[in-house]
Order: structure tokens, then C-alpha cells, then sequence
């Protein structure tokens, strides 16, 4: 069943020869060695609505970033109503009348409302006062300007911002994910006040992942993968299957193929590791699910969807999560991430830096912390933390110097590795693995996926948390798709096509035609 | 409600009050005039230097090395004073003395991007140690007595320098209010990164800060000159903790952003006035610093429960916000494989 699509708003003036607002050329942009633009063309025009779409890491926020000055490009033109410029502050970018709206609102929290427009004005105070407060009553914001700026509601706290933009004379909008945190209420009013702003002639860039927004409000969509433009059309000439056939990688048929024609882990026996019944919590609602000794199950998601909420409740890190988590038959009521352990549960988390390593200490001392214990009666055995540490260097093929190298010294990957080998010294039997392989390179992506083979081989239940459908689609014996913090989509490896769960991690459901 | 009854300066000065009144009922001597004015008169020096700390923790920042600054200043006044240097000029040259001592945390902090502490705890050794250096060591004794006339003068029956602290803390407060530039030091403090993507002068506005701390240290210092006759080599030892305090007490947010010099003012008094209560009570001095302490971690710990408070109701509300979207979002309502 396809979702109904809203046919979206015609822009009042439209013709083939008005002079876009901003033009961009073949933008090139790399980061370390890595080019995440590759040749971006893109263009705005007055009054014009139009959607940037794209997976995580597809390059729309580094576009738009270079749009607003936060950037500068390796290569490419920017031309502003037919004048080539460049930016290299978000100030320059804010003269030119360019003003991106960040997805959290760059707001003062405790200066009042009104402060918080009026701050770093270059205008007469009253002046700007009357202004504002037009602005305000045109767009419909109706906060008192007194209150402090803390206690608006996300949706306000984004008006707030784009009276701010508006103020500096904006003709372009940028405006990245605004509806994320917004209710369907507030998305409405979003809307209609971006149709407000559309008909005044300001041209908005709208960054959703949200493809029934998208259709329902924009005028035109790019579609971005990979860090080029790979469709872009009048929302008019698109449906969502069209959209999300445009988001998959080219080789997605042929991957498709070849999954199917490999076996399913054999190795999977019944005995259920880890079982979650319906856990809620703040960012998720409902979420139940089970993993079996030697599967890999694949929880797969944009950014925002939940998915590390969960993990987290799941070890017992959210003291607000409610629901059951069953590990090895054992009910964790009021479980902590050490007790999680102690049954049998480890959890690599996301941001290694933050929370899965100590960057300023000799990387031994990562690997064998949550075992120390073990190591010795009463004082540390030095030769039994190296023989651990030693054992875990070869499996894992860990390139280092020597054992008590300091960990931040070492690359990506080997920092992964390192934090791996912390999660399996504790031999769990359940191993949440979230975004295993961000930032690590080719090759120690190919032995972290080697690894979860292996310790799926020898019988342990993998929870693979990752924004890159591919890998969960190529590892995962069973997949799940959250959207929104719930789990919308189950599916066996065998019955999973890229372009579903592509479809699912965007809100849609079902299409029989996909 | 209005931002008046929720501030903290006015939890501070009720508390005041309480303590005034408690310790009045024990000891009625406590409520004479002359002992309030004695209050006020020896929380002078603390008024000025934590309304000098506040402009730096109002940028998220915090300087240690005012009380250092206040005792370079005193120094540098006794010596030109000694030396027969005329009053006025004497004192432009320990507000000098006071402002580039500030100015050079400001570079060290803006420009060098020391961390705060770390720069203004190396400034803080530098300072004592230039005292030391400046004097051989000795105290300043037999200064001259034209300074010390000010501390005495008493204009329509207050003292002169009650007058000069209560006009700086009114002038501050109205440029804090109605200054355009001063609302960059909350916003900086408020929210660096915003502030940065405003066009905010991140860097002229901290420079700003400290050389302020600066200055207030050296008027500080004038005072400190006057009301005590001499400098020993401790002048403005432990100034700038209790002036963190004072701060703290009175409202001023280490996480930078919020405060005023009411702040300032409120809680340098109250912690003058526990010393004061506590000699009232016959406590044996040695007692102050204990209960100052004391006080100023429960004034912490409340304000502590109270923002923890406010943030679990900000989740509990974006909770129900999301709650509302599952209900209504079409998008997510109605699917089910």
C-alpha cells in the first residue's frame, strides 16, 4: 500500500529564466584524505522549497555547512545571485543573507527572548525592536519576548531562530531536520509558516529524513549519496519508491543476489541470550525483541531512531527504561552495565572515545579493565594481564608497537579493535556492538566483520547496531528496523532486500510494490 | 512569576535577614546601627573583588588570581605613597598596576588559549611572588595618613567608601542592563558556540572579563590600603576564594551565563555577616572559614537539586512531546507488517 502523497504547493512565480538565488558548482570537499563532496551541483530558487535527501553520512549536512560558511570547499564555485563568493565564516555567510537553522537551535538559555534576538544585531535598538516584533506577528510566534528563552519549546526556540535569520535580511533558509523533535502539531505550523516565507520569495533548504514531509512540503528533491547529487526533480515527478531506489547503492541488486545465495548461520541454536520485552523509555516505545545464541541480529535505523537508547537501556543505563530484559533466562530488574556483565552482557558502545576508552593510558590497561579481578589474587599479575592482552593482539590482529603503547597514539581501527577486545575478555555471551565500524578504515572493517563471523561461529549473540544498511544486511541473520523509536520492520536475512529496510529506516511500510 | 522572586539574590538576602534577626535575638547588641555598619563596612573589599570574579564566571571562566592582583595593588600604592608620590597618582598607578595584571590572564586565557585556572593559578604565584620581590618581603608599615583620612570620612553619616561601593554597584548593574556589549559576556558564557555563529566578539569579550577582574581587584586594593593602614605581605590571601564564594552564594552560575552584581553584593555581605554573627555568638574565630564553608555547600547543594529538578521536568516534558507524535503522526500510527 502506497503511502498517499499530498501533491505539493506550486510555487506562485515560477519561470525557466529567473536567476537562482545561490548556485553551487562542482563542490569538492574531502576530509582526511577521505572526499565526502564529490562534484555537488545545486541550485535555490526565490520562493523555493527544496529538499535535501540522503542516508547518514550521504553529505547533505557538509553541503549544506559549506553553504553557510562553516566549510570551505577543496573545490567549486559558489555564485550568489550570478556573483561568484566564497565563506569562510558563518558571519560572511550571515551578510550575504545566508542562515542555516541547526538542527538543536543555538539559542541563550538564560537570556530572555528578546535578548536572545536582538544579540549581536548591528542595527538601532528600537529600530530592531519594531522589527521583531512585525517578524513576529507575521511568522505567529507567540512567546512572550520577556521569558527566558530556556523554557521555549523546541518548536519556538526554532522560530526563534528563523526570526533571527530574518532579521539579518536572510533570503535563504537552511533549515537540518527541523521537524525531528517537533509534534505532528507543531510540524503543521512549521509548515505553514516555511509556505509564508516561500511566498515572501525566500528560498529554504529542508533537510528531512522524513519522506512524507518531504513530498508534502518541498518543491523540488535531491537526493545525495555518497557526496554526489544522484536524482533531482520537481517533487512532483516523484513518488517515495522512486526516492528510495535513488538512496540505495548501485550494487544493491547484486548484493541482494549474493546474500541469498549464502546460508544462513548455521551454528544458531534456540537458546535465546537475550530477550527484551517491551522496553519503553523517553526516546522509545515498545521495543521487544530476542537474540539467539550465535545469531547475529541486526538493528538497523537512521540517526535519531533510537537505536543506541535501547542498547543503552538494555545494559542498564537509563535508570527511566521500563520494561524487561532477559539475559540468559535471568530477569535483570534494576540491572547496572556491571551486572549486565556478570551475566553474560557486554556493550561496545558508539563513541568509543567518550565511553569505550582510555585514550591517555597504555592500551593494555582498556583491554583487560572490566577483568582486573581475574588477573591476580590480591595484587595485579603483570604476565597474566600480558598473556590476556597478548592473546587478544593476535585474534584480533591488532597493530601496535607493544602492548602499553598509549591507545589515542593508535589508529581508528585498532582503537575498535582495543575496545573490542575489552568486550570479549570478560567472555560475554551477548555483545551489543554500536556502530562497530565508524571511522575505522577499509581494512579493519573487513577483520571487525571477520570477527563477528567468528564469535557468532563459537555461539555468541550478536546485537549489531549500525547506520550502514549494507553491513547490517550483509551480517545479520534476522534485521530490525527502527524509525521513530519503535521497531517498525522484522525480517529474515534470506527475505531481506536492501531497498526494504532502506525504506523502513524512512518511515514506510509495507509497499508491496518495493 | 516574574524573574525577581525566583532569583537567587533574593533567596540570599532573606536569608540575610534571617541570620540578622536569629543572631539580633541571641545577642541584641547584634542589631545596633553601628554593628550593621560595620558589617557593611569590612564586606567592601570582598563586594569589589567578587564583582571583578563575577564578569569572569559570568563567560563560563573563573579567575584565582585576584586576590593576588589586590595585594600586588596594595603593594605598588604603599610603595608610591612611601616614596612620596602624590595620593591621586599613587592610586592611578595601582589601578594601572591592577588592570594590565589582568590584562595578562586575558591574553594568556584569549589568545595563548591557556585554560582559565591553569593561567590564572600561574598568575597567582607570579603576583605573590612580585610582592615579595617589590617589598624584600617586609610588610609596608607607616604609610602616609592622607589615605587613611578616606576610610574614616563619613559623608551625610555613611562612610565615604560605603558611598563609592554602593555607586559601583549601581553603575555596574545599570551597564550590565543597558550596555549593549556587556550582554555579550552572558552570552558567551551562556553559549560559546552560539555566540560565535551570532558575530559575537568571543575573544574581545573575555579579554574584557578578566582586565575587569583586574580592575576591580585594584579598587579593591585602594580600599584595603585605607581601611588597614599597612600592607602585610597576606593582603588578599584567600580573596579570591571567598569572592568565588560570595559569588556562588549569591546566585552566579559557575557553568557561566546568569548573575548580577546584586549576586556579588548579597553574598559578600552574608558572608562578612557570618563572620560578624559568629563573634556575636562568642564562636571562637577560628570557626569562620568551617561555617563559611559549611554554608556555601549548602547553598551548592540546594541550587544543585533544584536545576537536577528543572531538568527532569524539561525531559519529562520532551517525553510527552514525543509521546503526543506516536499518537499523532500518521507516519508511524498506522503501520504494523
Amino acid at each position: 500500500m502506497a503511502k498517499p502523497v499530498t501533491p505539493p504547493p506550486g510555487r506562485s512565480s515560477q519561470s525557466p529564466n529567473e536567476t537562482p538565488l545561490v548556485e553551487l558548482k562542482n563542490i569538492w570537499k574531502v576530509f582526511a584524505g577521505v572526499p565526502v563532496l564529490k562534484g555537488i551541483n545545486l541550485n535555490l530558487m526565490p520562493g523555493e522549497i527544496h529538499a535535501l535527501l540522503g542516508g547518514n553520512g550521504s553529505g547533505k549536512s557538509t553541503t549544506m555547512k559549506i553553504l553557510s560558511g562553516l566549510y570551505v570547499p577543496e573545490r567549486g564555485e559558489i555564485f550568489l545571485g550570478g556573483e561568484q563568493k566564497v565563506f569562510h565564516s558563518p558571519n560572511e555567510a550571515h551578510k550575504n543573507g545566508i542562515y542555516m537553522v541547526p538542527q538543536e537551535p543555538h539559542i541563550f538559555p538564560h537570556l530572555s527572548v528578546e535578548e536572545n534576538l536582538l544579540l549581536g544585531l548591528d542595527m538601532d535598538p528600537r529600530a530592531a525592536r519594531a522589527q521583531v516584533k512585525q517578524l513576529a506577528k507575521e511568522i505567529g510566534f507567540e512567546s512572550s519576548f520577556s521569558e527566558e528563552a530556556g523554557a521555549l519549546s523546541i518548536a519556538n526556540q526554532q522560530l526563534l531562530e528563523i526570526i533571527r535569520g530574518l532579521l539579518r535580511k536572510a533570503q535563504i533558509l537552511i533549515l537540518d531536520e527541523p521537524t525531528s523533535a517537533l509534534t505532528f502539531r507543531e510540524v503543521e505550523n512549521l509548515f505553514k509558516r516555511m509556505r509564508t516565507l516561500s511566498q515572501r520569495g525566500i528560498g529554504i533548504f529542508f533537510i528531512s529524513h522524513r519522506l512524507n514531509e518531504v513530498m508534502t512540503i518541498s518543491h523540488r528533491i535531491s537526493v545525495l549519496r555518497e557526496g554526489r547529487i544522484v536524482l533531482a526533480e520537481p517533487t512532483t515527478e516523484v513518488n517515495s519508491e522512486k526516492l528510495v531506489r535513488a538512496m540505495l547503492p548501485a550494487d544493491a541488486e547484486m548484493r541482494d543476489m549474493k546474500r541469498k545465495m549464502r546460508d544462513s548461520h548455521d551454528q544458531i541454536t534456540d537458546e535465546v541470550v537475550l530477550a527484551v520485552k517491551k522496553l519503553s523509555s523517553d526516546a522509545f516505545q515498545d521495543v521487544s525483541f530476542e537474540v539467539r545464541a550465535g545469531e547475529v541480529v541486526g538493528l538497523a535505523g537512521l540517526v535519531g531512531a533510537g537505536r543506541t537508547e535501547v542498547a543503552e537501556a538494555v545494559v542498564g543505563l537509563d535508570p527511566n527504561a521500563r520494561g524487561d530484559v532477559i539475559i540468559k533466562g535471568k530477569d535483570t530488574k534494576k540491572h547496572d552495565s556491571r551486572k549486565s556483565q556478570s551475566l553474560g552482557l557486554v556493550y561496545v558502545p558508539e563513541d568509543r572515545h567518550a565511553h569505550g576508552i582510555f585514550l591517555e593510558l597504555p592500551s593494555l590497561y582498556t583491554m583487560t579493565a572490566t577483568i582486573l579481578d581475574r588477573l591476580g589474587r590480591f595484587l595485579l599479575s603483570r604476565k597474566q594481564e600480558e598473556a590476556v592482552g597478548n592473546d587478544y593482539r593476535q585474534q584480533l590482529s591488532i597493530k601496535m608497537s607493544s602492548l602499553h603503547q598509549i591507545a589515542k597514539t593508535l589508529s581508528g581501527g585498532n582503537q575498535q579493535k582495543v575496545v573490542l577486545a575489552k568486550a570479549l575478555a570478560s567472555k560475554p555471551d551477548v555483545i551489543i556492538l554500536d556502530e562497530p565500524t565508524r571511522g575505522v578504515d577499509a581494512s579493519a572493517r573487513q577483520d571487525v566483520y571477520h570477527l563477528i563471523e567468528q564469535l557468532a561461529g563459537q555461539g555468541v549473540g550478536i546485537l549489531l547496531i549500525s547506520s550502514e544498511l549494507e553491513e547490517i544486511v550483509d551480517l545479520s541473520d534476522r534485521i530490525l528496523v527502527m524509525y521513530q523509536g519503535r521497531i517498525i520492520k522484522e525480517t529474515e536475512r534470506t527475505g531481506a532486500s536492501l531497498q526494504q529496510v532502506m525504506a523502513a529506516a524512512f518511515g514506510l511500510q509495507g509497499e508491496a510494490s518495493l | 512569576m516574574s524573574r525577581i522572586w525566583r532569583s537567587r539574590e533574593l533567596l540570599v538576602f532573606l536569608l540575610l535577614i534571617v541570620l540578622l534577626l536569629a543572631v539580633g535575638l541571641i545577642n541584641p547588641n547584634f542589631w545596633r546601627t553601628r554593628s550593621l555598619m560595620h558589617i557593611l563596612n569590612s564586606s567592601l573589599i570582598l563586594i569589589l573583588v567578587s564583582i571583578g570574579e563575577m564578569f569572569v564566571i559570568l563567560t563560563r571562566g573563573i579567575d584565582v588570581s585576584v586576590g593576588a592582583i589586590l595585594g600586588l595593588s596594595a603593594v605598588i600604592l604603599g610603595v608610591a605613597l612611601n616614596a612620596g608620590v602624590a595620593l591621586p597618582l599613587a592610586v592611578l598607578l595601582a589601578l594601572i598596576v591592577s588592570v594590565l595584571a589582568g590584562m595578562v590572564n586575558a591574553v594568556g586565557v584569549t589568545f595563548l588559549r591557556v585554560p582559565p585556572i591553569i593561567m590564572t593559578l600561574g598568575t597567582l604565584g607570579v603576583y605573590r611572588g612580585l610582592m615579595l620581590i617589590i617589598t624584600g618581603g617586609s610588610w609596608i608599615e607607616t604609610i602616609p595618613t592622607n589615605i587613611k583620612f578616606f576610610a574614616n570620612w563619613h559623608v551625610l553619616g555613611v562612610r565615604f567608601f560605603i558611598w563609592v561601593t554602593l555607586v559601583i554597584v549601581i553603575l555596574t548593574t545599570f551597564l550590565l542592563r543597558r550596555f549593549k556589549k556587556a550582554r555579550y559576556l552572558y552570552a558567551v558564557g551562556d553559549n560559546e558556540e552560539g555566540a560565535r555563529l551570532m558575530d559575537i566578539p568571543v575573544k574581545k569579550t573575555l579579554f574584557a572579563a578578566y582586565t575587569l577582574a583586574g580592575l576591580f581587584a585594584g579598587i579593591a586594593a585602594i580600599i584595603f590600603v585605607a581601611q588597614i593602614g599597612f600592607v602585610p605581605m597576606q593582603a588578599g590571601n584567600g580573596q579570591e576564594l571567598r569572592a568565588i564564594a560570595a559569588d556562588v552564594l549569591g546566585g552566579v552560575n559557575l557553568a557561566g551565563g546568569v548573575g548580577t552584581p546584586l549576586s556579588a553584593l548579597v553574598g559578600a555581605i552574608f558572608l562578612t555577616a557570618v563572620d560578624s554573627a559568629l563573634v556575636f555568638l562568642k564562636v571562637p574565630g577560628y570557626w569562620n572559614n568551617a561555617v563559611g564553608g559549611a554554608i556555601l555547600l549548602a547553598a551548592v547543594y540546594l541550587d544543585y537539586r533544584v536545576r537536577m529538578a528543572v531538568a527532569a521536568q524539561q525531559r519529562q516534558a520532551r517525553a510527552a512531546v514525543r509521546k503526543e507524535n506516536n499518537h499523532l503522526n500518521p507516519s508511524t500510527s498506522e503501520e504494523q507488517t
